[in-house]
């Protein structure tokens, strides 16, 4: 990376991250052991912040546009570091939380190339985590937040699945499958958000997601190559991974994925403030139309390895006549192809939240048939799961009048598992202060 | 010359018929495939998956696609490396190219280059390399010496058992 600036953190708080690693991704030092069998050439991995020099220097949207960019954090009024303070806080949740879920099922990759794809990936996801501890600990934030950097860094290292800020980082992992698709649809959400950071009016900020964009592009290969691989292999009867697997991860992650746009409504005031060019529909509406591109790829695949001898015409030709009149050619019909939900299904946040809609948006009468229709399109595991029980609590009362549905909201995904205490070694906190220097005796 | 637009959310929407370039994404894998396969006559999806994916984690900024509306029209892919066949400096390497017949004769290869080439220069190459084969590639051994590529005594030598 040209014109890039590197440092790492206070020691107490490097050391804190360390621990962290060891504990929630413990297969660190194999990646690095095998650095060079999987990724000859590239840069070894390292643990430390990264800023892009030369970037712009004026606000890029908003009120303030054409201003130049605020150095420090007592160059904003309370309200913009307040916005700030929260994203930043959303997005480091979002790195160390989804190591957490992907060490649930590293292990039971099929290939190992695979795993080791995933385990690099967990490894970038620590540094991101740490880039943003570095955004917080490397300004004086008082005057403008009664919030302080070291206090929000130790809330976030003590958060678990379950008490993320993020509802689609609080749903435990049920196979491989999950690290995969939640590659492809998950991080592209979070290419979104550092895409959309990368103008933000608060310079240290925007200097950080230049080589998080570059690390995060490699995030979504890691889901989209395996699952073109796996596709073409169920398109030949092999592997183990079906199209009714990945049909069903991808219907539990889309719509988490859509929630953490934020509410349709919402995201006006990031753009007034310079921290955000898009608001929250328009950069949902661009996502589902790179998921769109994403699963016409993929069913195009499957198409052509299950027919070798149909052309590309012939085969795009076929998936017209498959998915949009619904025809059934050579045993091939719409039920045996990938699909994406409509936007209105399974919703948490925004204007569909709490929605009593099907999987193509269509009305469902009881709390009791939205539970036989999700249980028949999601993965066996996780619509038995904790969270999908309390979901069906929250709905019953969302249907019954006791909870609205913007109330709702805020209540999910939010597992009992809730942080605080290190698993490993009982200690109250993850960044300790060093011990008073010995005066000799 | 021409520049790159940044990764991450989506460039502007190109006028009609605008020929725009951006970094090669993972989403590219299937419409590059599709370029190769008019120009080779080849279904090559394992191929693209692993040699896109490879540029995407080596410097996914660097390589290009050309795109006209939503459709990408073409692309380039190369990368930075040094201190190979005793070449210490930092070299740019053009290691594939591909533009839609369709689209050829519209200077949408010069326009890669030259967003490659820029790539390059960003990154502190003075020299930037290719290979050419002299049977059968007559019409890219003139594409790039009309990029200004010239021939260099470093020989490309082979074994075949």
């Amino acid at each position: 990376m040209e014109n890039v600036r590197s440092s790492t953190l206070p020691k107490k708080y490097h050391d804190a991250v360390v621990r962290w690693g060891q504990t929630f991704l413990p297969d660190y030092q194999l990646l690095m052991d095998n650095w060079e069998k999987y990724f000859p050439h590239d840069k070894r991995h390292e643990l430390c912040a990264y800023r892009q020099m030369g970037m712009c220097s004026e606000i890029e949207c908003g009120d303030l546009k054409g201003k130049p960019k605020f150095d420090r954090a007592s160059q904003m009024t309370p309200q913009l570091a307040d916005h700030l303070l929260k994203a930043v806080k959303a997005q480091a949740s979002t790195e160390l939380g989804s190591i957490q879920q992907h060490q649930l099922t590293l292990a039971r990759a099929p290939e190992e190339v695979d795993q080791f794809w995933v385990l690099r990936m967990m490894a970038e996801e620590l540094r991101h985590g740490y880039q943003m501890f570095h955004v917080l600990l490397e300004d004086d934030w008082k005057s403008v937040s009664d919030v302080k950097g070291e206090d929000m860094v130790e809330e976030i290292l003590q958060m678990r699945t379950g008490s993320h800020v993020l509802g689609a980082f609080n749903i435990d992992f049920d196979s491989f499958v999950d690290n995969i698709v939640f590659c492809a649809f998950i991080d592209r959400v979070g290419k979104y958000q550092l895409a959309m950071q990368k103008v933000s009016a608060y310079k240290p900020m925007a200097e950080s997601m230049p080589p998080m964009l570059q690390e995060e592009a490699f995030h979504l290969a890691t889901g989209v190559v395996p699952m073109r691989r796996w596709i073409q292999s169920a398109a030949k009867d092999e592997g183990y991974v079906s199209m009714d697997h990945l049909q069903k991860a991808v219907n539990k992650w889309y719509p988490r994925g859509l929630d953490m746009f934020g509410d349709e409504r919402g995201g006006g005031s990031n753009v007034r403030m310079g921290l955000k060019p898009m608001n929250n529909a328009q950069a949902a509406a661009e996502y589902t139309d790179e998921m769109r591109q994403l699963l016409g790829d993929l069913n195009l695949r499957y198409l052509r390895a299950r027919f070798p001898k149909l052309s590309r015409d012939e085969a795009q030709e076929r998936l017209k006549r498959i998915l949009e009149k619904g025809e059934t050619v050579e045993g091939i019909g719409p039920e045996n192809l990938l699909k994406l939900p409509h936007v209105s299904f399974f919703r948490r946040r925004g204007i569909y939240a709490y929605q009593m809609l099907d999987i193509e948006g269509k009305p469902v009468a009881t709390v009791a048939d939205l539970k036989k229709h999700l249980s028949s399109v999601l993965p066996e595991a996780y619509a038995t799961a904790r969270d999908m029980t309390k979901f069906y609590e929250l709905m019953g009362k969302v249907v019954a009048g006791e909870v609205k549905a913007e109330d709702a909201v805020h209540v999910l995904p939010n597992l009992s598992r809730v942080g605080g205490v290190c698993p490993c070694s009982r200690a109250v906190r993850w960044v300790i202060d060093e011990p008073a220097k010995s005066n000799g005796h | 010359m021409a520049k790159a637009k940044n990764a991450g959310s989506k460039a502007p929407k190109a006028k009609d018929g605008e020929v725009t370039l951006r970094p090669v994404s993972e989403l590219d894998i299937e419409p590059v495939c599709a370029i190769d396969e008019k120009l080779s006559g080849k279904d090559r999806p394992g191929e693209w998956e692993r040699r896109i994916s490879y540029y995407i984690r080596r410097d996914p900024e660097l390589s290009l696609v050309a795109v006209e509306g939503s459709r990408v029209v073409g692309f380039m892919l190369g990368e930075v490396r040094a201190g190979e066949f005793g070449l210490e400096e930092p070299s740019g390497w053009i290691e594939v190219l591909g533009v839609d017949p369709e689209c050829q004769g519209r200077s949408v290869g010069k326009r890669l280059l030259e967003g490659l080439l820029a790539g390059f220069k960003a990154r502190g190459c003075k020299a930037v390399r290719t290979l050419v084969n002299d049977i059968g590639q007559k019409e890219l051994l003139g594409f790039f010496e009309a990029g200004g590529f010239k021939p260099t005594p470093i020989r490309t030598l082979e074994r075949r058992s």
